[in-house]
Protein backbone atom coordinates (compact mmCIF):
# COMPACT_ATOMS: atom_id res chain seq x y z
CA UNK A 1 0.00 0.00 0.00
CA UNK A 2 1.12 3.20 -0.86
CA UNK A 3 1.26 6.21 1.40
CA UNK A 4 1.31 9.40 -0.55
CA UNK A 5 -0.59 11.34 1.89
CA UNK A 6 -0.82 14.54 -0.23
CA UNK A 7 -4.43 13.24 -1.57
CA UNK A 8 -7.07 14.84 -0.04
CA UNK A 9 -10.22 13.63 -1.09
CA UNK A 10 -13.08 15.98 -1.77
CA UNK A 11 -15.30 13.95 -0.47
CA UNK A 12 -15.98 15.49 3.23
CA UNK A 13 -15.77 18.58 1.37
CA UNK A 14 -18.07 17.93 -1.47
CA UNK A 15 -20.80 16.57 1.58
CA UNK A 16 -20.57 20.06 3.36
CA UNK A 17 -21.18 22.09 0.37
CA UNK A 18 -23.59 19.79 -0.62
CA UNK A 19 -25.34 20.26 2.89
CA UNK A 20 -25.41 23.78 2.03
CA UNK A 21 -26.66 24.07 -1.12
CA UNK A 22 -29.00 20.86 -1.43
CA UNK A 23 -32.63 22.00 0.42
CA UNK A 24 -33.73 18.67 1.53
CA UNK A 25 -30.62 17.96 3.49
CA UNK A 26 -30.48 21.30 5.06
CA UNK A 27 -34.52 20.43 5.94
CA UNK A 28 -33.17 17.23 7.43
CA UNK A 29 -29.84 18.73 8.90
CA UNK A 30 -32.36 21.11 10.94
CA UNK A 31 -35.75 18.36 11.70
CA UNK A 32 -33.01 15.85 13.89
CA UNK A 33 -31.50 18.62 15.37
CA UNK A 34 -34.76 19.31 16.36
CA UNK A 35 -35.23 15.80 16.93
CA UNK A 36 -32.12 15.08 18.77
CA UNK A 37 -33.52 18.30 21.59
CA UNK A 38 -36.62 16.59 21.82
CA UNK A 39 -35.05 13.58 22.32
CA UNK A 40 -32.74 15.19 25.26
CA UNK A 41 -35.45 16.56 26.76
CA UNK A 42 -38.08 13.65 27.04
CA UNK A 43 -35.19 10.85 27.46
CA UNK A 44 -32.51 12.51 28.49
CA UNK A 45 -28.58 11.75 27.96
CA UNK A 46 -29.46 7.99 28.37
CA UNK A 47 -31.67 7.94 25.29
CA UNK A 48 -28.96 10.25 23.80
CA UNK A 49 -26.43 7.98 23.95
CA UNK A 50 -28.81 4.96 22.74
CA UNK A 51 -29.42 7.00 19.86
CA UNK A 52 -25.93 7.45 18.94
CA UNK A 53 -25.34 3.15 20.08
CA UNK A 54 -27.71 2.37 17.40
CA UNK A 55 -26.97 5.09 15.50
CA UNK A 56 -23.24 3.77 14.94
CA UNK A 57 -24.84 0.58 13.96
CA UNK A 58 -27.19 1.30 11.33
CA UNK A 59 -24.49 3.78 10.12
CA UNK A 60 -21.99 0.04 10.11
CA UNK A 61 -24.68 -1.81 8.71
CA UNK A 62 -24.90 0.46 6.46
CA UNK A 63 -21.79 1.19 4.97
CA UNK A 64 -21.25 -2.32 4.37
CA UNK A 65 -24.85 -1.90 2.15
CA UNK A 66 -23.52 0.93 0.11
CA UNK A 67 -20.23 -0.59 -0.37
CA UNK A 68 -21.45 -3.74 -1.92
CA UNK A 69 -24.19 -1.91 -3.96
CA UNK A 70 -21.84 0.62 -5.15
CA UNK A 71 -18.71 -1.40 -5.97
CA UNK A 72 -21.02 -4.53 -6.81
CA UNK A 73 -24.21 -3.62 -8.08
CA UNK A 74 -26.31 -5.88 -5.75
CA UNK A 75 -28.91 -5.17 -3.50
CA UNK A 76 -27.78 -7.14 -0.57
CA UNK A 77 -30.38 -8.47 1.51
CA UNK A 78 -28.47 -11.40 3.03
CA UNK A 79 -26.44 -8.22 5.00
CA UNK A 80 -28.33 -8.85 8.35
CA UNK A 81 -27.66 -13.06 8.21
CA UNK A 82 -23.77 -11.42 8.06
CA UNK A 83 -25.08 -9.75 11.23
CA UNK A 84 -26.65 -13.09 12.63
CA UNK A 85 -23.42 -14.76 11.97
CA UNK A 86 -21.72 -12.01 14.09
CA UNK A 87 -23.93 -12.58 17.19
CA UNK A 88 -22.99 -16.19 16.88
CA UNK A 89 -19.75 -16.32 17.20
CA UNK A 90 -19.28 -13.47 19.71
CA UNK A 91 -21.69 -15.92 21.53
CA UNK A 92 -19.47 -19.18 21.21
CA UNK A 93 -16.04 -17.12 21.47
CA UNK A 94 -17.06 -15.14 24.39
CA UNK A 95 -19.37 -17.32 26.73
CA UNK A 96 -16.55 -20.49 26.74
CA UNK A 97 -13.73 -18.23 26.67
CA UNK A 98 -15.09 -16.59 30.06
CA UNK A 99 -15.80 -19.97 31.32
CA UNK A 100 -12.77 -20.64 30.97
CA UNK A 101 -11.23 -17.69 33.46
CA UNK A 102 -12.75 -19.78 35.91
CA UNK A 103 -14.53 -18.09 39.17
CA UNK A 104 -12.67 -15.56 40.13
CA UNK A 105 -10.74 -14.22 36.55
CA UNK A 106 -8.35 -11.88 35.93
CA UNK A 107 -9.94 -8.76 35.80
CA UNK A 108 -8.14 -7.52 32.91
CA UNK A 109 -8.64 -11.16 30.80
CA UNK A 110 -12.35 -10.56 31.93
CA UNK A 111 -12.34 -7.04 30.30
CA UNK A 112 -10.50 -7.95 26.99
CA UNK A 113 -12.50 -11.47 26.40
CA UNK A 114 -15.39 -9.61 24.95
CA UNK A 115 -13.19 -7.91 22.53
CA UNK A 116 -11.98 -11.21 21.76
CA UNK A 117 -15.51 -12.81 20.33
CA UNK A 118 -15.48 -9.04 18.37
CA UNK A 119 -12.75 -9.44 16.89
CA UNK A 120 -13.37 -13.14 15.84
CA UNK A 121 -16.70 -12.17 14.88
CA UNK A 122 -15.17 -10.13 12.36
CA UNK A 123 -12.77 -12.83 10.90
CA UNK A 124 -15.45 -15.31 10.68
CA UNK A 125 -17.64 -12.53 8.65
CA UNK A 126 -14.47 -11.73 6.40
CA UNK A 127 -13.65 -15.19 5.39
CA UNK A 128 -17.58 -15.88 5.29
CA UNK A 129 -17.84 -13.22 2.72
CA UNK A 130 -14.75 -14.35 0.52
CA UNK A 131 -16.75 -18.22 0.29
CA UNK A 132 -19.69 -16.32 -0.40
CA UNK A 133 -18.77 -14.74 -3.24
CA UNK A 134 -16.03 -16.94 -5.08
CA UNK A 135 -19.15 -19.25 -4.36
CA UNK A 136 -21.91 -17.33 -5.63
CA UNK A 137 -21.58 -14.19 -7.33
CA UNK A 138 -18.24 -14.84 -8.99
CA UNK A 139 -19.28 -17.42 -11.46
CA UNK A 140 -22.66 -15.40 -11.69
CA UNK A 141 -20.68 -12.36 -13.22
CA UNK A 142 -18.45 -13.86 -14.89
CA UNK A 143 -21.33 -16.21 -16.81
CA UNK A 144 -23.68 -13.21 -17.44
CA UNK A 145 -23.71 -9.21 -16.36
CA UNK A 146 -27.56 -9.25 -18.01
CA UNK A 147 -29.87 -8.78 -15.61
CA UNK A 148 -27.29 -8.18 -13.21
CA UNK A 149 -29.47 -6.59 -10.36
CA UNK A 150 -32.25 -8.66 -10.30
CA UNK A 151 -30.39 -11.84 -10.84
CA UNK A 152 -28.35 -10.82 -7.56
CA UNK A 153 -31.13 -9.32 -5.68
CA UNK A 154 -33.01 -12.85 -5.47
CA UNK A 155 -28.92 -14.94 -5.16
CA UNK A 156 -29.19 -12.26 -1.70
CA UNK A 157 -32.73 -13.55 -0.69
CA UNK A 158 -31.91 -17.28 -1.06
CA UNK A 159 -28.80 -16.53 0.58
CA UNK A 160 -30.58 -15.45 3.51
CA UNK A 161 -33.36 -18.14 3.50
CA UNK A 162 -30.16 -20.85 3.35
CA UNK A 163 -28.46 -19.45 6.00
CA UNK A 164 -31.20 -18.56 8.72
CA UNK A 165 -32.95 -22.07 8.28
CA UNK A 166 -29.12 -23.50 8.23
CA UNK A 167 -28.69 -21.41 11.64
CA UNK A 168 -32.06 -23.27 12.83
CA UNK A 169 -30.58 -26.46 11.95
CA UNK A 170 -27.54 -26.70 13.31
CA UNK A 171 -27.59 -24.04 16.89
CA UNK A 172 -31.57 -24.26 17.02
CA UNK A 173 -33.87 -21.90 16.98
CA UNK A 174 -32.99 -21.01 21.05
CA UNK A 175 -32.29 -16.79 22.12
CA UNK A 176 -28.47 -17.19 23.15
CA UNK A 177 -27.35 -14.21 24.61
CA UNK A 178 -25.42 -12.92 27.65
CA UNK A 179 -26.75 -9.86 29.93
CA UNK A 180 -24.32 -7.67 29.42
CA UNK A 181 -20.26 -7.85 28.40
CA UNK A 182 -18.77 -5.79 30.77
CA UNK A 183 -20.38 -6.42 34.31
CA UNK A 184 -19.25 -3.22 35.87
CA UNK A 185 -21.42 0.25 37.26
CA UNK A 186 -22.74 2.45 34.87
CA UNK A 187 -20.40 5.21 34.46
CA UNK A 188 -22.16 8.86 35.17
CA UNK A 189 -21.49 12.01 33.38
CA UNK A 190 -23.18 14.89 33.30
CA UNK A 191 -25.40 13.45 36.25
CA UNK A 192 -26.23 10.61 33.72
CA UNK A 193 -25.71 7.00 34.14
CA UNK A 194 -24.52 5.28 30.77
CA UNK A 195 -24.07 1.72 30.43
CA UNK A 196 -20.61 0.54 29.43
CA UNK A 197 -21.36 -1.86 27.13
CA UNK A 198 -22.95 0.89 25.13
CA UNK A 199 -20.74 3.29 25.28
CA UNK A 200 -18.11 0.47 23.82
CA UNK A 201 -20.38 -0.38 21.67
CA UNK A 202 -20.20 3.46 20.03
CA UNK A 203 -16.86 3.21 20.19
CA UNK A 204 -16.67 -0.13 18.55
CA UNK A 205 -18.81 1.23 15.56
CA UNK A 206 -16.97 4.74 15.52
CA UNK A 207 -13.70 2.94 14.99
CA UNK A 208 -14.88 0.43 12.40
CA UNK A 209 -16.41 2.82 10.43
CA UNK A 210 -13.22 5.49 10.79
CA UNK A 211 -10.70 2.12 9.68
CA UNK A 212 -13.09 1.59 6.52
CA UNK A 213 -12.98 5.29 5.92
CA UNK A 214 -8.96 5.72 6.15
CA UNK A 215 -9.10 2.22 4.27
CA UNK A 216 -10.90 3.57 1.10
CA UNK A 217 -9.46 6.82 1.19
CA UNK A 218 -6.01 6.69 2.28
CA UNK A 219 -4.74 3.45 0.44
CA UNK A 220 -3.95 2.26 -2.76
CA UNK A 221 -6.36 -0.79 -2.68
CA UNK A 222 -8.78 1.69 -1.22
CA UNK A 223 -8.31 3.85 -3.92
CA UNK A 224 -9.18 0.96 -6.56
CA UNK A 225 -12.61 -0.22 -4.99
CA UNK A 226 -13.29 3.18 -5.11
CA UNK A 227 -12.41 3.37 -8.92
CA UNK A 228 -14.25 0.08 -8.87
CA UNK A 229 -17.40 2.03 -8.10
CA UNK A 230 -16.90 4.94 -10.48
CA UNK A 231 -16.02 3.36 -13.66
CA UNK A 232 -15.36 -0.40 -13.87
CA UNK A 233 -14.25 -0.28 -17.49
CA UNK A 234 -11.62 2.51 -16.48
CA UNK A 235 -10.44 0.14 -13.65
CA UNK A 236 -9.95 -2.83 -15.67
CA UNK A 237 -7.92 -0.41 -17.89
CA UNK A 238 -5.33 0.91 -15.18
CA UNK A 239 -4.93 -2.87 -14.06
CA UNK A 240 -7.56 -3.26 -11.28
CA UNK A 241 -8.17 -7.29 -10.77
CA UNK A 242 -11.83 -7.10 -10.52
CA UNK A 243 -12.65 -10.37 -9.13
CA UNK A 244 -9.90 -9.02 -6.57
CA UNK A 245 -11.47 -6.35 -5.51
CA UNK A 246 -15.23 -7.57 -5.38
CA UNK A 247 -14.31 -10.08 -3.50
CA UNK A 248 -12.47 -7.67 -1.40
CA UNK A 249 -15.04 -5.67 -0.84
CA UNK A 250 -17.76 -8.29 -0.10
CA UNK A 251 -15.33 -9.80 2.64
CA UNK A 252 -15.53 -5.92 4.21
CA UNK A 253 -18.84 -5.30 4.26
CA UNK A 254 -20.02 -8.86 5.50
CA UNK A 255 -17.06 -8.29 8.26
CA UNK A 256 -18.41 -4.92 9.33
CA UNK A 257 -21.69 -6.04 9.61
CA UNK A 258 -20.43 -9.56 11.93
CA UNK A 259 -18.64 -7.39 14.06
CA UNK A 260 -21.97 -5.26 14.00
CA UNK A 261 -24.01 -8.38 15.76
CA UNK A 262 -20.81 -9.11 17.95
CA UNK A 263 -20.75 -5.64 19.39
CA UNK A 264 -24.52 -5.65 20.14
CA UNK A 265 -24.61 -9.31 21.43
CA UNK A 266 -25.72 -7.87 24.94
CA UNK A 267 -28.70 -5.85 22.88
CA UNK A 268 -30.11 -8.24 20.66
CA UNK A 269 -28.96 -12.31 21.65
CA UNK A 270 -28.18 -14.55 18.86
CA UNK A 271 -30.85 -16.48 17.28
CA UNK A 272 -31.52 -17.14 13.44
CA UNK A 273 -33.55 -14.06 12.40
CA UNK A 274 -31.92 -11.65 14.27
CA UNK A 275 -30.41 -9.99 11.35
CA UNK A 276 -33.95 -9.03 10.12
CA UNK A 277 -34.50 -5.98 12.34
CA UNK A 278 -30.68 -4.56 11.65
CA UNK A 279 -30.98 -5.35 7.39
CA UNK A 280 -34.61 -3.53 7.34
CA UNK A 281 -32.86 -0.40 9.00
CA UNK A 282 -30.17 -0.62 7.20
CA UNK A 283 -31.99 -0.61 3.97
CA UNK A 284 -33.42 2.25 5.19
CA UNK A 285 -30.63 4.20 5.47
CA UNK A 286 -29.22 3.46 2.35
CA UNK A 287 -32.36 4.43 0.58
CA UNK A 288 -32.89 7.57 2.42
CA UNK A 289 -29.03 8.77 1.38
CA UNK A 290 -29.00 7.61 -2.12
CA UNK A 291 -28.04 4.00 -2.66
CA UNK A 292 -24.21 3.40 -3.04
CA UNK A 293 -22.87 6.72 -1.11
CA UNK A 294 -20.90 5.90 1.77
CA UNK A 295 -20.34 9.29 3.48
CA UNK A 296 -23.84 9.14 3.20
CA UNK A 297 -24.21 6.39 4.65
CA UNK A 298 -22.84 7.34 8.06
CA UNK A 299 -24.60 10.49 7.92
CA UNK A 300 -28.33 8.47 7.57
CA UNK A 301 -27.60 5.68 10.41
CA UNK A 302 -27.84 8.66 12.55
CA UNK A 303 -30.77 10.41 11.12
CA UNK A 304 -32.54 6.59 11.04
CA UNK A 305 -31.77 6.28 14.81
CA UNK A 306 -32.69 9.88 15.97
CA UNK A 307 -35.96 8.81 14.25
CA UNK A 308 -36.23 5.49 16.13
CA UNK A 309 -35.21 6.67 19.49
CA UNK A 310 -37.75 9.85 19.01
CA UNK A 311 -40.76 7.62 17.82
CA UNK A 312 -40.11 5.40 20.63
CA UNK A 313 -40.51 8.25 23.10
CA UNK A 314 -43.19 10.21 21.74
CA UNK A 315 -45.01 7.21 19.83
CA UNK A 316 -44.06 4.05 22.04
CA UNK A 317 -42.21 1.49 20.28
CA UNK A 318 -44.62 -0.13 18.57
CA UNK A 319 -44.19 3.11 15.59
CA UNK A 320 -40.58 2.41 15.80
CA UNK A 321 -40.57 1.21 11.96
CA UNK A 322 -43.80 2.91 11.05
CA UNK A 323 -42.24 6.48 11.48
CA UNK A 324 -38.63 5.86 9.27
CA UNK A 325 -40.76 4.20 6.54
CA UNK A 326 -43.21 7.16 6.35
CA UNK A 327 -40.09 9.18 6.59
CA UNK A 328 -38.26 7.67 3.77
CA UNK A 329 -41.50 7.67 1.69
CA UNK A 330 -41.75 11.27 1.62
CA UNK A 331 -37.84 11.62 0.85
CA UNK A 332 -37.84 9.60 -2.10
CA UNK A 333 -40.72 11.25 -3.27
CA UNK A 334 -39.40 14.71 -2.80
CA UNK A 335 -35.75 13.73 -3.61
CA UNK A 336 -36.07 10.48 -5.60
CA UNK A 337 -31.95 9.63 -5.55
CA UNK A 338 -32.09 9.89 -1.87
CA UNK A 339 -31.04 13.22 0.31
CA UNK A 340 -27.24 12.72 -1.26
CA UNK A 341 -27.79 11.96 -4.67
CA UNK A 342 -25.68 8.94 -6.12
CA UNK A 343 -22.15 8.75 -7.03
CA UNK A 344 -22.76 5.54 -8.08
CA UNK A 345 -23.33 3.65 -11.16
CA UNK A 346 -26.96 3.12 -10.29
CA UNK A 347 -29.11 0.53 -11.57
CA UNK A 348 -28.48 0.17 -14.39
CA UNK A 349 -28.27 -3.25 -17.27
CA UNK A 350 -24.93 -4.07 -18.50
CA UNK B 1 5.78 -5.06 -30.74
CA UNK B 2 1.96 -5.20 -31.08
CA UNK B 3 0.47 -7.40 -34.05
CA UNK B 4 -2.70 -8.86 -35.32
CA UNK B 5 -2.95 -12.06 -37.20
CA UNK B 6 -6.31 -13.00 -38.87
CA UNK B 7 -8.18 -11.37 -36.23
CA UNK B 8 -12.04 -11.75 -35.98
CA UNK B 9 -14.02 -9.79 -33.23
CA UNK B 10 -17.53 -8.07 -32.30
CA UNK B 11 -20.08 -8.07 -30.17
CA UNK B 12 -21.80 -11.37 -28.60
CA UNK B 13 -23.08 -12.96 -32.25
CA UNK B 14 -22.11 -9.44 -34.08
CA UNK B 15 -18.58 -9.70 -35.88
CA UNK B 16 -17.44 -6.34 -36.72
CA UNK B 17 -13.83 -7.43 -37.77
CA UNK B 18 -12.99 -9.57 -40.69
CA UNK B 19 -9.41 -11.14 -40.80
CA UNK B 20 -7.51 -7.62 -39.68
CA UNK B 21 -3.89 -8.01 -39.63
CA UNK B 22 -1.90 -5.28 -38.78
CA UNK B 23 1.56 -4.63 -36.86
CA UNK B 24 2.91 -2.22 -34.66
CA UNK B 25 7.10 -1.67 -34.57
CA UNK B 26 8.31 -0.52 -31.18
CA UNK B 27 8.70 3.60 -31.32
CA UNK B 28 6.33 3.71 -34.53
CA UNK B 29 3.83 5.83 -34.34
CA UNK B 30 0.29 4.44 -36.06
CA UNK B 31 -2.85 5.54 -37.59
CA UNK B 32 -5.84 3.45 -37.71
CA UNK B 33 -8.23 5.19 -39.80
CA UNK B 34 -11.88 5.17 -41.49
CA UNK B 35 -15.46 5.47 -41.37
CA UNK B 36 -17.72 5.53 -38.48
CA UNK B 37 -18.67 2.00 -37.70
CA UNK B 38 -15.51 0.65 -39.32
CA UNK B 39 -14.89 -1.40 -36.71
CA UNK B 40 -11.25 0.94 -35.54
CA UNK B 41 -12.82 1.31 -31.44
CA UNK B 42 -13.61 -2.61 -31.78
CA UNK B 43 -9.81 -3.39 -32.62
CA UNK B 44 -8.78 -1.01 -29.56
CA UNK B 45 -11.12 -2.55 -27.45
CA UNK B 46 -10.09 -6.18 -28.35
CA UNK B 47 -6.09 -5.50 -28.12
CA UNK B 48 -7.23 -3.99 -24.76
CA UNK B 49 -8.71 -7.18 -23.94
CA UNK B 50 -12.03 -5.67 -22.59
CA UNK B 51 -13.55 -7.65 -25.41
CA UNK B 52 -12.29 -11.45 -26.38
CA UNK B 53 -11.25 -11.94 -29.97
CA UNK B 54 -13.45 -14.51 -32.16
CA UNK B 55 -10.69 -15.60 -33.45
CA UNK B 56 -6.97 -15.08 -35.09
CA UNK B 57 -4.35 -14.42 -32.57
CA UNK B 58 -3.05 -10.63 -30.99
CA UNK B 59 0.86 -10.93 -30.43
CA UNK B 60 2.36 -8.61 -28.17
CA UNK B 61 6.09 -8.55 -27.65
CA UNK B 62 6.05 -11.98 -29.65
CA UNK B 63 3.44 -13.57 -26.56
CA UNK B 64 -0.17 -14.44 -27.58
CA UNK B 65 -2.23 -12.44 -25.40
CA UNK B 66 -5.78 -13.16 -26.65
CA UNK B 67 -6.63 -15.45 -22.98
CA UNK B 68 -5.73 -12.33 -20.98
CA UNK B 69 -7.57 -10.68 -18.94
CA UNK B 70 -8.03 -6.37 -19.24
CA UNK B 71 -6.61 -5.70 -16.10
CA UNK B 72 -3.31 -8.40 -17.18
CA UNK B 73 -2.50 -6.83 -20.33
CA UNK B 74 -2.94 -3.21 -18.97
CA UNK B 75 -0.08 -4.61 -16.48
CA UNK B 76 2.03 -5.88 -19.63
CA UNK B 77 2.62 -2.67 -20.74
CA UNK B 78 -0.34 -1.87 -23.23
CA UNK B 79 -2.33 1.74 -21.76
CA UNK B 80 -5.92 2.02 -23.51
CA UNK B 81 -6.87 5.44 -23.63
CA UNK B 82 -10.72 4.91 -24.35
CA UNK B 83 -12.94 7.22 -26.79
CA UNK B 84 -15.52 7.73 -23.44
CA UNK B 85 -12.49 8.22 -21.35
CA UNK B 86 -13.73 6.23 -18.81
CA UNK B 87 -12.36 8.51 -15.91
CA UNK B 88 -13.22 8.28 -12.25
CA UNK B 89 -15.65 11.22 -12.16
CA UNK B 90 -16.09 11.28 -8.54
CA UNK B 91 -12.41 11.38 -7.55
CA UNK B 92 -9.69 14.50 -8.28
CA UNK B 93 -7.36 14.66 -10.89
CA UNK B 94 -4.89 14.15 -8.91
CA UNK B 95 -6.52 10.40 -7.92
CA UNK B 96 -7.48 9.61 -11.47
CA UNK B 97 -3.68 9.91 -12.33
CA UNK B 98 -2.07 8.20 -9.00
CA UNK B 99 -4.58 4.78 -10.07
CA UNK B 100 -2.93 5.35 -13.57
CA UNK B 101 -0.13 4.30 -11.75
CA UNK B 102 -1.91 1.60 -9.74
CA UNK B 103 0.55 -1.17 -11.10
CA UNK B 104 3.70 0.44 -10.41
CA UNK B 105 4.39 0.11 -6.71
CA UNK B 106 7.55 1.89 -6.59
CA UNK B 107 6.33 5.33 -5.14
CA UNK B 108 8.94 7.14 -6.15
CA UNK B 109 8.46 6.28 -9.50
CA UNK B 110 4.68 7.04 -9.33
CA UNK B 111 5.74 10.68 -8.41
CA UNK B 112 8.40 10.63 -10.93
CA UNK B 113 6.04 9.88 -13.81
CA UNK B 114 3.18 12.71 -12.43
CA UNK B 115 6.22 15.15 -12.37
CA UNK B 116 6.95 14.33 -15.73
CA UNK B 117 2.66 14.22 -16.56
CA UNK B 118 2.29 17.87 -15.21
CA UNK B 119 4.70 18.84 -16.74
CA UNK B 120 3.64 17.66 -20.26
CA UNK B 121 0.07 19.33 -18.95
CA UNK B 122 0.16 22.01 -16.56
CA UNK B 123 -3.06 22.54 -16.91
CA UNK B 124 -3.74 19.20 -14.72
CA UNK B 125 -1.14 20.35 -12.46
CA UNK B 126 -3.17 23.83 -11.67
CA UNK B 127 -5.94 21.64 -11.33
CA UNK B 128 -4.66 18.61 -9.33
CA UNK B 129 -7.04 19.01 -6.66
CA UNK B 130 -9.89 19.60 -8.81
CA UNK B 131 -12.86 16.10 -9.29
CA UNK B 132 -12.18 14.86 -12.67
CA UNK B 133 -16.11 14.97 -13.15
CA UNK B 134 -16.14 18.89 -13.40
CA UNK B 135 -13.91 19.90 -15.96
CA UNK B 136 -14.00 20.86 -19.55
CA UNK B 137 -14.25 18.29 -22.25
CA UNK B 138 -10.34 19.06 -23.45
CA UNK B 139 -9.08 18.85 -20.50
CA UNK B 140 -10.68 15.54 -19.50
CA UNK B 141 -9.23 14.33 -22.72
CA UNK B 142 -5.68 15.40 -21.28
CA UNK B 143 -6.96 13.78 -18.23
CA UNK B 144 -7.45 10.50 -19.75
CA UNK B 145 -4.18 10.48 -21.97
CA UNK B 146 -2.14 11.59 -18.70
CA UNK B 147 -3.83 8.63 -16.74
CA UNK B 148 -3.14 6.30 -19.31
CA UNK B 149 0.94 7.16 -19.34
CA UNK B 150 1.35 7.09 -16.13
CA UNK B 151 1.90 3.12 -16.03
CA UNK B 152 4.91 3.79 -18.34
CA UNK B 153 3.21 2.12 -20.98
CA UNK B 154 5.05 0.32 -23.96
CA UNK B 155 2.32 0.47 -26.03
CA UNK B 156 -0.58 3.03 -26.15
CA UNK B 157 -3.69 2.68 -27.31
CA UNK B 158 -5.35 6.38 -28.34
CA UNK B 159 -9.06 6.52 -29.35
CA UNK B 160 -10.56 9.41 -31.24
CA UNK B 161 -8.98 11.83 -28.81
CA UNK B 162 -10.15 14.77 -31.01
CA UNK B 163 -13.81 14.19 -31.23
CA UNK B 164 -15.90 16.86 -29.73
CA UNK B 165 -12.92 19.07 -29.29
CA UNK B 166 -12.80 22.60 -30.46
CA UNK B 167 -10.03 22.65 -33.35
CA UNK B 168 -7.10 24.58 -31.08
CA UNK B 169 -7.31 21.59 -28.12
CA UNK B 170 -6.89 19.24 -31.12
CA UNK B 171 -3.94 20.86 -31.96
CA UNK B 172 -2.98 20.99 -28.05
CA UNK B 173 -3.64 16.73 -27.55
CA UNK B 174 -2.12 15.79 -30.99
CA UNK B 175 1.29 17.63 -30.29
CA UNK B 176 1.24 16.24 -26.49
CA UNK B 177 0.99 12.47 -28.40
CA UNK B 178 3.92 13.79 -30.61
CA UNK B 179 5.33 14.78 -27.15
CA UNK B 180 5.09 11.06 -26.25
CA UNK B 181 6.58 9.29 -29.59
CA UNK B 182 9.42 11.68 -28.96
CA UNK B 183 9.86 9.69 -25.55
CA UNK B 184 9.97 6.26 -27.19
CA UNK B 185 6.56 5.28 -26.26
CA UNK B 186 4.76 3.31 -29.62
CA UNK B 187 1.46 4.76 -30.48
CA UNK B 188 -1.67 3.41 -32.08
CA UNK B 189 -4.07 6.36 -32.70
CA UNK B 190 -7.40 5.76 -34.24
CA UNK B 191 -8.93 9.30 -35.76
CA UNK B 192 -11.54 10.11 -37.87
CA UNK B 193 -9.33 13.52 -38.11
CA UNK B 194 -7.45 12.48 -41.16
CA UNK B 195 -5.98 14.88 -42.42
CA UNK B 196 -4.14 16.00 -38.93
CA UNK B 197 -3.33 12.41 -38.25
CA UNK B 198 -1.96 11.58 -41.87
CA UNK B 199 0.15 14.77 -40.97
CA UNK B 200 1.91 13.32 -37.39
CA UNK B 201 1.81 9.62 -37.90
CA UNK B 202 4.49 7.22 -39.42
CA UNK B 203 2.17 4.83 -41.07
CA UNK B 204 -1.30 4.31 -41.85
CA UNK B 205 -4.12 1.69 -41.95
CA UNK B 206 -7.55 2.05 -43.33
CA UNK B 207 -9.97 0.48 -41.81
CA UNK B 208 -13.20 0.21 -43.95
CA UNK B 209 -16.28 -2.06 -42.87
CA UNK B 210 -14.32 -4.38 -40.69
CA UNK B 211 -11.19 -5.17 -43.11
CA UNK B 212 -8.18 -3.49 -43.63
CA UNK B 213 -8.46 -2.04 -47.01
CA UNK B 214 -5.39 0.23 -47.46
CA UNK B 215 -1.67 0.49 -45.41
CA UNK B 216 1.37 2.02 -45.84
CA UNK B 217 3.58 5.48 -44.66
CA UNK B 218 1.44 7.83 -43.81
CA UNK B 219 2.64 10.05 -46.74
CA UNK B 220 1.71 7.85 -49.47
CA UNK B 221 -1.68 7.10 -47.95
CA UNK B 222 -2.56 10.70 -48.05
CA UNK B 223 -1.52 10.94 -52.01
CA UNK B 224 -3.72 7.65 -52.77
CA UNK B 225 -6.29 8.77 -54.76
CA UNK B 226 -9.16 6.70 -52.67
CA UNK B 227 -8.13 8.34 -49.54
CA UNK B 228 -8.29 11.82 -51.34
CA UNK B 229 -11.87 11.33 -52.80
CA UNK B 230 -13.33 9.75 -49.53
CA UNK B 231 -11.85 11.00 -46.56
CA UNK B 232 -10.16 14.36 -47.20
CA UNK B 233 -12.48 15.71 -49.91
CA UNK B 234 -10.19 17.11 -52.16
Amino acid sequence: MSNITSVRPATLTSLLTRIKDNRPVFIVSVFSLILLIVIGIKGGPPQILNTFVSGGMWALMAVGLALVFGVMNIPHFAHGESFMVGTYVAYYVYTPLLAALGSNPNPVFKALSPFAGIIAAGLVGAILGIIVERLIFAPLRHRTRSGWVMNAFLLTVGISFVMTNGATLTVGPNFRGIPTYWDVDPIEILGARLAVDRLVAFFISGVTIALVWFFLHRTRTGRAIRAVAQDETGAQMVGIDLDFIHTLTFSLSTATAAIAGAALLFMFQAYPTVGLKPLYFAWYVVMLVGLGNIAGAIVGGFIVALLQTATQLLFTITWETVIPTIVMILVLLLAPSGLFGSEVKGIQEQ
Amino acid sequence: MLELKNLDSGYDFLQILWDVSLHVDKGEFVALVGPNGAGKSTTLRTVSGLLSPKGGEILFKGKSINKRKAHEISRMGISYVSEQLNLFTDMSVEENLLLGAYALHDTEQQLKTIAFVFELFPRLKERKRQLAGTMSGGERKMLAIARGMMSNPELMLVDEPSLGLQPNLVTDVFRSLQLLRDQGVTILLVEQNVNATLEITDRAYILEQGKIVMEGPSRSVKENEHVRNAYLGI
